[in-house]
């Protein structure tokens, strides 16, 4: 085929895969919402639906940074501890100064010490990302166990609680914060050369470095990332929830996961958008929302997400393979 | 078929032969493995399978062994027609195939290797009889004169033990055929030898062998019947008497529809890669090169000599121990981002593992390696981007739907199109490439050597690595000859021939 | 036993100098520590791990993972105990226990084996369903008041000597007949080593990676029973995190996460470890959550010195 016709075939306006897919997850996330106001009076309210900003905006900001763990075909397990730790820690400065920006700073260093420690680990001494994170998890944990020795911080400045509980124009403040990381993350995932080198990377790593990407530079860069967005994370729940404990962030892991792999981001490297992720935690809170509002007990959460994640990771590989 | 050399059978014995291909083609995406080879093998007779690389023998060996399933032709068991379609089938046949690549657990002792999946049962249900396990598996050792204990765990034995225990596999299934690929080359003389006296006793118990290898000595010492193959071809099969070494060689590598490449040869200008006591963790050691602006310099020898290993060592991918590399006068740090950095490019040996992202679009590939110098600023301009890749595009006659394509979908010579096209987005003015026309068709082969020459005439520096000896002494200024990790030979453009490239690359 | 076994040199050169300089400080930091009757507290509080640490050895054997085991151990110890209360009848008890536990073990199995899912995902999901319907069926409360017979198999002793030892006993011999002394056994370090050559040797690899995950669900029904009987509850979330403790046992007992690289003394000796290492850490009055990060960086540091040692040829 000359140059001249491969031009005029790009010229002819198809979809791209990657934007089809992207709408396919929306039009689930309305089929979730149109069902979920068929069946409950109580969804399709601004007050609810506000709720449900607010709650994918936490889970996002998490979410945001293991999106780039897992396009580098790695996993963070640790993102739900690191909150823990570093809310608990922000807390404390708080707490002990009064002065919250010192609490701010606190808790986005723990975020990126820890998150530098993994992307070292995995790939400085190539342990595999999920062991490298997973006994992180555990040593964070006894860290803030011990530190908090169960006690409770509550009660921070008001102006520090804003930033979970306040408006700016009608809009829940984490809902914008939200919005403008989903803008400066895409920026830089999609149109920075450091995010189309950490995509290529988990596409295929050799081929990544035998073309010049420094790609231990850049890994240790992606988890020092999501830690950082972790550390930004348990700011978010520290001011929403006015107080930290040390089991502040267990449950928050899987959910992040399963957020990540619903948005389309393959576990096996190379493919994902936070946009994605975005519509990820949106489909993800709408569905736990509404198991809220139809009076599913809590308990059935892990089982949601879990099947949710197995089933996301199937269809990717389904795909991928009808594809190949 | 070609016509050039005659292809029937010398001197058939009586007795139908054990196995027979007939008409046997296959091919894969883009080339054409086999085509039309037929051959026979019969009891108690090594048959000897010759050919350079690619000359479709491994392919072959596969069919044999049911791995991959032939597109054409039959195959004869004692004479009656036979399907071979999965190893199961070869197995109950009596085929047994020692790949080079090893099936073998490496944490399970050799006994249990040995017998994996057919160890013998113990008294409790699904126990194994582990007296009889290590008695069976020490008369096996035996008889190939291994004298080791069943006992030891694959993974602490060498190369050539780990091959005597893929033979002693082999036997242990009672083989009738046994297809042997290369099982000296890891093997010291002593163990060479005690193979071949097995070898003898098997033939002597009626077992047809087929043994491919690339030593002349072998040849004549083992063989009663040899095949040449070339291009997927059999050029011939004769026996040994027939043959003289440099027959043999001739019949290899002689070329009668051949490929001519357009050079432009000029005098060569600065020096843009010195190398000098090169040695490197993956082994190569005593490694000098020179490549200069407007060369075209070949790097070659038989697989497994050590091409590779320098390319990788050259361009910073692996270790290297001593020695120094100096790219444009300047010592190169040794790390393949400072080697794109100083303009030098590695097109490697396997495209699709290690040259492309699969699953990424042909503009993705293309940026890939010039995303720090096309976008200083660090973020990307999308319009720039995308007329960079069109114009390369363009000018390589990339076949492609659009920059949005996945390149795993396009062809093995476009695919091998987007990996150079990649360095000449980064503006890389010195190219190491691997094997550049392996798996591509004629086409593409020709296409692709008109831009290497467009390269150098542009003031490029090439160092080119090829297994196809032809291409070498038509497009290289120069080559350096390797053999077992080090270089063994320069050879300047007058005495570039195909006859001298086998003969200092070979084993004598 | 086999050449397999036995002429295996320590794997862990580093894990035999870890547990003496721990035996040595704990004897002289604390006075209760190097006692009869502590070491008895070691093995009995070890009895629980070590019984999932064995079947997490198989299935790391086969380059997989098991993260659900935890969460299907607590599963098993509530639904047994609701079997116990109902029925009274030991034998029913046992039987839920192995069947829940089978069951998750066969689930896990069919998502790595069948579907291709890979293993830390798979676990991922199956200890998410876990969890949930431990907390489902028992409301997120403990279940109480178990019978005799199933405070037997903590509490109780036969010919002097404590029943979880003896159980731990018998799963060890068990499984170490069935890893170096049947045709399984060689299957599951071919799972790991090389599938190619199951394949050529006609093994229906895929049947064998399965029956490798159930039977850690089969043993997590047992280490359900034990720390059921133990704690004299079924607990909901009794398990959660034993994965780990399992997970670690196994890498510091020199089991490494590829090619089918194991040794499955080295996981009673990484288990025994784990169980001083926590009774020191008690004795000398270290929160559990501590103890649980000690153990983490055991195993970051077991990692360590194995990439180390792999990379420096």
């Amino acid at each position: 085929m000359t140059a001249a016709s491969s031009e005029a075939r790009a010229a002819r306006p198809t979809l791209p895969p990657e934007l089809i897919r992207l709408l396919l997850r929306l039009a689930a996330v309305l089929i979730v919402g149109v069902a979920l106001s068929l069946l409950s009076g109580a969804f399709l309210t601004v007050v609810n639906l506000v709720n449900v900003l607010r709650q994918a905006a936490l889970l996002f900001f998490m979410s945001s940074g293991l999106t780039l763990v897992v396009i580098t075909a790695g996993l963070d397990l640790s993102v739900g501890a690191t909150i823990g730790l570093a809310a608990c820690i922000a807390g404390t400065a708080i707490k002990s100064t009064g002065d919250p920006w010192i609490g701010v700073a606190a808790a986005l260093a723990v975020g990126a010490a820890v998150g530098l420690l993994n992307g070292m680990m995995v790939s400085l001494l190539r342990i595999p990302s999920f062991i490298a994170t997973y006994g992180m998890l555990w040593v964070l944990q006894g860290v803030t166990y011990t530190f908090m020795a169960g006690a409770t911080v509550y009660g921070f400045p008001h102006g520090f609680r804003e930033l979970g509980n306040g408006y700016f124009f009608g809009m829940p403040i984490p809902v914008l914060v939200m919005a403008a990381l989903l803008v400066v993350g895409t920026l830089f995932a999609q149109r920075s050369i450091w995010g189309q080198q950490i995509t290529m990377i988990g596409a295929n790593p050799t081929a990544a470095r035998l073309s010049g990407v420094p790609v231990r530079r850049r890994l240790i860069l992606v988890y020092t990332l999501s830690g950082l967005a972790a550390g930004f994370a348990s700011l978010v729940f520290l001011a929403r929830l006015n107080s930290a404990e040390a089991d502040i962030g267990g449950s928050l892991t899987l959910p992040a996961i399963a957020a990540v792999l619903i948005g389309g981001t393959s576990l096996f490297g190379g493919v994902g958008t936070l946009t994605g992720t975005f519509v990820g935690t949106l489909l993800l809170t709408l569905v736990l929302n509404g198991m809220n509002l139809l009076h599913v007990e809590g308990n059935w959460q892990p089982l949601v997400t879990g099947v949710i994640i197995v089933a996301a990771v199937w269809l990717d590989l389904r795909g991928s393979r009808a594809r190949s | 078929m070609i016509a050039t050399e005659t292809t029937t059978t010398p001197e058939a014995p009586l007795a139908p032969p054990k196995l027979e291909l007939r008409g046997i083609s296959k091919s894969f995406p883009g080339v054409r493995a086999l085509s039309d080879v037929s051959f026979a093998i019969w009891p108690g007779e090594t048959h000897m399978l010759l050919g350079e690389n690619g000359a479709g023998k491994s392919t072959l060996m596969k069919v044999l062994c049911g791995a991959v399933a032939a597109d054409a032709g039959e195959v004869l068991y004692e004479g009656r027609p036979t399907v071979i379609a999965s190893p199961a089938d070869a197995r109950q046949l009596g085929i047994a195939v020692i790949f080079q690549e090893f099936s073998l657990v490496p944490h399970l002792d050799i006994a249990h290797n040995i017998y994996l999946g057919r160890a013998p049962r113990g008294r409790t249900p699904g126990s194994i009889d582990h007296k009889r396990l290590f008695a069976d598996a020490r008369r096996v050792l035996d008889m190939i004169g291994f004298d080791i204990d069943p006992r030891e765990s694959v993974h602490r034995l060498g190369v050539a033990q780990q091959q005597m225990v893929e033979i002693a596999k082999a036997l242990s299934q009672d083989a009738r055929i046994l297809v042997m690929d290369e099982p000296t080359a890891a093997l010291s003389d002593r163990e060479s030898e005690r193979l071949f006296a097995m070898m003898a006793r098997l033939k002597a118990d009626g077992v047809a062998i087929v043994y491919i290898s690339h030593r002349m000595a072998e040849v004549f010492a083992l063989g009663d019947r040899i095949t040449v193959l070339r291009d997927g071809k059999k050029v011939r099969s004769l026996l040994p008497k027939e043959a003289t070494p440099d027959e043999l060689v001739r019949l290899m590598v002689g070329r009668t529809v051949d490929m001519t490449y357009p050079r432009r040869f000029r005098a060569p200008g600065e020096t843009m890669l010195e190398v000098r006591g090169l040695a490197a963790a993956n082994g190569v050691a005593n490694v000098d090169i020179t490549v200069r602006e407007g060369e075209i310099v070949g790097l070659c020898g038989l697989v497994g000599s050590g091409r590779t290993e320098v390319a990788r060592a050259i361009f910073g991918a692996d270790r290297v121990t001593s020695g120094e590399v100096r790219v444009f006068g300047r010592v190169h740090p040794g790390s393949p981002d400072h080697s794109a950095k100083l303009g030098m490019a590695l097109i490697p040996e396997s495209r699709k593992t290690e040259g492309l992202a699969l699953i990424r679009t042909v503009g993705d590939n293309l940026l890939l390696a010039g995303l720090p110098s096309l976008f200083p600023s660090g973020f990307m301009r999308a319009g720039f981007g995308r007329t960079t890749a069109h114009e390369i595009v363009k000018r390589l006659g990339i076949a492609a739907a659009s920059l949005q394509q996945q390149v795993g979908t396009l062809s093995g010579g476009n695919q091998q199109k987007v990996v150079i096209g990649k360095w000449l987005a980064a503006k890389a003015r010195l190219f190491i490439f691997d094997e550049p026309t392996r798996g591509i068709d004629i086409g593409a082969k020709a296409q692709i050597f008109a831009l290497i020459d467009e390269l150098v005439a542009a003031g490029a520096g090439v160092l080119m690595i090829s297994s196809e000896q032809a291409e070498i002494v038509h497009v290289c200024d120069r080559a350096y000859v390797m053999r077992g990790k080090r270089i063994v030979g320069e050879l300047g453009r007058a005495e570039l021939s195909e006859e001298n490239i086998v003969r200092l690359g070979m084993h004598q | 036993m086999t050449a397999l076994a036995l002429k295996r040199p320590m794997r862990a050169p580093g894990l035999l100098a870890m547990l003496a300089i721990m035996l040595v400080g704990f004897s002289i930091a604390t006075h209760d520590f190097a006692t009869p009757g502590n070491a008895l507290n070691v093995l009995l509080q070890s009895s629980v791990l070590l019984l999932i640490a064995l079947p997490m050895t198989f299935v790391i054997l086969t380059e997989g993972l098991d993260l659900s085991i935890g969460a299907v151990l607590s599963l098993c110890s509530v639904a047994l105990a609701q079997t116990a209360l109902a029925t009274g009848s030991f034998a029913a008890t046992l039987a839920v226990a192995l069947a829940v536990g089978t069951a998750a073990g066969v689930l896990n199995g069919g998502l790595v084996a069948y579907l291709r899912i890979p293993p830390f995902v798979a676990t991922l999901g199956t200890l998410g369903v876990a969890q949930s319907l431990a907390l489902i069926v028992t409301g997120g409360q403990s279940v109480v008041g178990l019978p005799n017979s199933v405070l037997f198999v903590y509490g109780g002793s036969i010919l002097g000597i404590r029943t979880p030892i003896l159980l731990v006993a018998a799963a060890y011999a068990l499984m170490h007949a069935l890893l170096y002394r049947t045709r399984f056994g060689s299957y599951v370090f071919a799972l790991g080593g090389n599938r190619e050559a199951l394949t050529l040797a006609g093994v229906p690899w895929r049947r064998m990676l399965l029956a490798v995950y159930a039977l850690a669900g089969a043993w997590a029904g047992v280490a359900g029973l034990l720390l059921a009987s133990r704690l004299n509850a079924g607990h909901p979330t009794a398990g959660i995190g034993m994965e780990f403790d399992a997970i670690a046992a196994v890498a510091l007992g020199g089991t490494s996460f590829e090619r089918g690289n194991g040794w499955l003394p080295g996981t009673l000796i990484g288990a025994l470890t784990i169980g001083i290492l926590r009774n020191g850490l008690n004795l000398l009055a270290v929160s559990s959550a501590l103890q649980v990060s000690c153990i983490g960086l055991l195993v970051i540091l077991a990692f360590t010195l194995e990439a180390f040692r792999t990379q420096t040829p």
